[in-house]
């Protein structure tokens, strides 16, 4: 007779950054900050009036039951930069637990946020349910852009079983300006092999601009893309583009050049590496 | 209401005759055409179906039932506009939901509130207290039925081919209207992503017979 051994848990990894950017003497520069668990916050030297941060997650990825979360907050008038150190990797989780990430921003009036984390790889089995909410003042600017990759294509993973919520909430003044949802729940790989879903893309990524020059940035912007990418103007400030791509690193050689035009400069030297 | 008459109001409602224009817009299939992704009655229904599925069908549903149950849908058409993947996609809803709104408050002799369409439809079912389940499956069965209208003229398909995608739909219509009445706006969802590009897309199309 085989007794059933129970699954041992995994242990649960906890991160929290809170984060803010203050003017100080025309520059942006870190105005509070709090570290907790196995998040930590970089903040790399550079020669601009933005401030640049990048997250570091020493838990060496996410699995279920592990919570992370980063609440950032641009001063009013500062600009803060956002990114990742490295890829995040979402590894398989056990039955019934999922791991919880919570993103906040907030950009203070004439500020502006650049949240451009590194791709997030998932897994096979990984159970994820993650929130991006932006809040912006009058006057805010934004780049963000959340770029997802399907299981290891290096190693042909398909992805069998997944359980992803992805939801990116961006408001002006408490009223929605984008909302995008993802659910995605099974054999993932099957959903986007078909053809009007993802067309079998191993990545896919959502970009949100928001600034007075997205209606001029539209074009340049639609020349950039290749078939497999769109691009919209919601409104008269918010530049919308959807990518599909065959893997992240096709991924990244269409999102790089668009990212680098909106931000207006190089990206993050993590990004590069 | 009575079902009889739930039925005839609704049938009115998503009747071609009523001023929606429904007719003016293909939902990004047209581009999907010109592309050469879209060439047969097969890919057409797999298409439709994906928009059900995947894309406008679940979560329009779900904003009709989210605006059925509001008691201000204020909130809910906010949130409508904000999930509108692409410009001609906010344009869509937008015109078709004030279109649809001016008609019933024309019959009612009320002032109309500009909503998107599905929200639209879940404050006038409120309000003439028709079934919120019936509501939705008329609902995603004329929008099954005018995006293979539009198909018949773009793709082109046969007037038989046209009525035998309607049929083949109609099923999966019932059965994510009847889901997605159980649900909530937390299960909204949009992975229908070629489809979202493609309206994109079209919004640069050369040559094009309809609005989106």
């Amino acid at each position: 007779m085989v007794i059933p051994q129970a699954e041992a848990r995994q242990p649960r990894a906890l991160g929290r950054i809170a984060v803010s950017s203050k003017l100080a003497r025309g520059r942006s520069v870190l105005g509070g900050l709090h570290q907790a668990g196995s998040s930590k916050c970089l903040f790399p030297r550079n020669n601009t009036a933005s401030l640049d941060a990048v997250v570091l997650n020493t838990a060496g990825g996410i699995t279920g039951g592990d919570r992370f979360a980063v609440s950032a907050e641009a001063e009013a008038g500062t600009s803060l930069c956002l990114t990742t150190q490295a890829c995040e990797r979402v590894y398989r989780a056990q039955t019934g637990e999922v791991g919880q990430v919570r993103n906040a921003l907030t950009v203070g009036p004439q500020a502006r946020i650049d949240w451009l984390p590194q791709e997030t790889i998932l897994f096979d089995g990984a159970a994820i349910d993650r929130r991006l909410q932006i809040d912006l003042g009058e006057d805010a600017q934004l780049l963000m852009v959340e770029p997802l990759v399907f299981g290891r294509a290096a190693m042909g993973e398909r992805l069998g079983t997944l359980d992803l919520r992805d939801r990116i909430m961006i408001n002006r003044a408490g009223v929605p300006l984008y909302h995008d949802a993802i659910a995605l729940a099974g054999d993932a790989s099957t959903h986007l092999a078909k053809p009007f879903v993802a067309k079998g893309a191993g990545a896919m990524a959502a970009m949100v601009y928001i600034a007075p020059d997205a209606a001029g940035q539209l074009a340049p912007v639609r020349a950039m893309l290749p078939d497999t990418a769109g691009a919209s103007l919601i409104g008269d400030e918010m530049l919308v583009a959807r990518f599909l791509a065959a893997d992240s690193f096709e991924l990244r050689r269409s999102l790089l050049p668009v990212l680098i035009r909106l931000k207006g400069g190089p990206l993050p030297r993590t990004w590069m590496i | 209401m009575p079902i009889d008459a739930a039925v005839l109001t609704l049938a009115q409602w998503f009747s071609p005759s009523f001023p929606v224009g429904a007719f003016a817009y293909s939902h990004g299939l047209e581009w999907a055409v010109q592309a050469g992704d879209v060439t047969d009655a097969a890919q057409t229904q797999d298409w439709i179906d994906t928009v059900l599925r995947h894309g406008a069908g679940w979560n329009d549903c779900l904003f009709i039932a989210a605006a059925y149950r509001a008691d201000d849908a204020g909130a809910v058409d906010a949130t409508a506009r904000a999930f509108a993947a692409s410009a001609e996609r906010l344009r869509e809803t937008d015109l078709q939901g004030a279109a649809f709104a001016t008609a019933v408050a024309n019959l009612n002799g009320t002032t109309a509130t500009p909503r998107t369409y599905p929200v639209a439809v879940g404050e006038a079912a409120r309000a003439a207290d028709l079934p919120l389940e019936l509501t939705a499956k008329m609902y995603l069965h004329s929008l099954t039925s005018s995006l293979a209208g539009a198909a018949m003229r773009l793709v082109p398909l046969g007037q038989s081919d046209g009525q035998a995608i309607i049929r083949a739909l109609t099923p999966a219509a019932q059965e994510i209207a009847t889901r997605a009445c159980a649900a909530s706006l937390d299960d909204l969802s949009a992975t229908a992503f070629a489809t979202d590009i493609a309206s994109m897309k079209h919004e640069t199309q050369y040559s094009r017979i309809f609005r989106t």
